[in-house]
């Protein structure tokens, strides 16, 4: 073969490899190809530890999301949300609702919780998310409302998620959504599609409370 | 009148730079819908990088010779390229990652360049190769995007990527009318019969 054969052969090569290291690169080791889908292949790989973010609650009282990062018999589904929302939300909502009452119907109260968080902490004050709790019947006893007390802390809360919010031109915000597990020994360990809590709740079942 | 063809003649030359400054000035409005972003700015960086090699003509084909026979790894580089801004996660980074922007728009524009530079020296067996399995791969990702119950992007809604899908498609419909055209216009492939050396190339 020529030089310019080799020459070329080795080009190819070197395209075919820079192609599929990027390939690799975006999907996640071909994992997934949206980010909702990697961010659930990134979570599951490597879970993620809660910082000491400062929240607010629904009855005003205060918390760090590092409360529910700490090594419990209790599992922690988390959403979140933004009040006004008119879209995904009410999906959101709809799911840990329907988590509510199986959470109820199997006795699970003490080995799983619910967290609804806002990333609108200038709407969604304690008032605005005791009202959102009532219009749910949230249980007080194991459904949480909360949003973070400075909203400097927000960008932080969000990457954690790995939620986007872009505002769109209706005063709105349009933003991803997932259903996340934070597991018993603390960490963001799982998350799923936001209209499938079924699965969700079922894969938790199948690993069994306190594996 | 010999004056005026000049003119454009050095226009030109300046024409892919001024086209790619009107990108960066108006991509804040091409990335605001996903059907902009994948429908205009995707395939106009590509269009203008093809563009940019044919302004540099023969000069450019000669100086890559020695490293692209056939035109092989210049337009692989471009299918790979234009694959891969099609992935959701893809077109995500691009939008929220300034680093990966400055990548969508180089590597796009440096793809349509060595597509172009390529085009000429593939022959036609080649050249066949590579459209038809850019059109059938864009095909299907434009059909995926219409079809896909969830939502794709995080920066774009789920009601965006019907449109998108459609645009996608579109172009994978001209992508391959025009290669049509090329072949039975301007490579007179029907009109003679195939010469051995011809395949071979």
């Amino acid at each position: 073969m020529r030089e310019s054969g080799w020459r070329t052969v080795a080009a190819t090569v070197f395209v075919a490899a820079l192609a599929l290291a990027a390939f690799a690169g975006v999907t996640h080791g071909f994992a997934a190809v949206t980010s909702d889908g990697v961010r659930r292949a990134d979570i599951a790989r490597t879970p993620r530890v809660l910082p000491d973010l400062g929240l607010v609650d629904a009855s005003g009282q205060r918390l760090s999301l590092r409360d529910y990062g700490l090594p419990s018999s209790r599992v922690t589904f988390v959403t979140l949300v933004y009040v006004r929302c008119r879209t995904v939300c009410l999906t959101s909502a709809a799911g840990q609702s329907w988590l509510q009452g199986e959470i109820r119907d199997r006795g699970l109260q003490d080995k799983v919780r619910l967290l609804t968080l806002s990333f609108d902490p200038h709407n969604d004050t304690p008032q605005v998310l005791a009202e959102h709790a009532r219009r749910l019947e949230a249980d007080e006893g194991f459904w949480r409302f909360a949003t973070v007390r400075d909203a400097v802390d927000l960008p932080q809360m969000l990457k954690l998620f790995d939620i986007v919010v872009l505002s769109d031109s209706l005063g709105g915000y349009s933003h991803n959504a997932a259903l996340f597990l934070i597991g018993e020994d603390g960490r963001l360990s799982r998350a799923y599609d936001v209209d499938r809590p079924d699965i969700a709740l079922a894969d938790y079942l199948r690993k069994g409370p306190g594996s | 009148m010999r004056v005026l063809p000049r003119l454009p003649a050095v226009r030109r030359d300046y024409l892919p730079g001024l086209l790619l400054a009107g990108f960066a000035l108006t991509h804040p409005w091409l990335e605001h819908t996903m059907a902009r972003h994948m429908g205009l700015e995707l395939p106009g960086l590509f269009i203008l990088g093809w563009f940019a090699a044919t302004c540099a003509g023969h000069r450019l084909v000669r100086a890559l010779e020695s490293w692209n026979a056939n035109g092989l790894p210049g337009l692989l580089f471009g299918l790979c390229v234009t694959g891969f801004w099609m992935v959701p996660a893809a077109l995500d980074r691009a939008v929220l990652d300034d680093g990966m922007a400055i990548a969508k728009v180089t590597s796009l524009v440096a793809a349509g360049w060595l597509a172009g530079a390529s085009w000429s020296c593939a022959g036609r067996v080649i050249q066949a190769f590579f459209v038809l399995n850019w059109v059938w791969m864009t095909l299907a990702a434009g059909l995926l995007y219409q079809d896909a119950p969830q939502q794709l992007c995080s920066v774009y809604l789920v009601n965006q990527q019907g449109e998108a899908g459609r645009a996608v498609v579109i172009w994978a419909l001209i992508g391959l009318f025009a290669w049509l055209a090329h072949t039975i216009f301007v490579s007179h492939l029907f009109d003679e019969v195939e010469r051995p050396e011809a395949i071979a190339a």
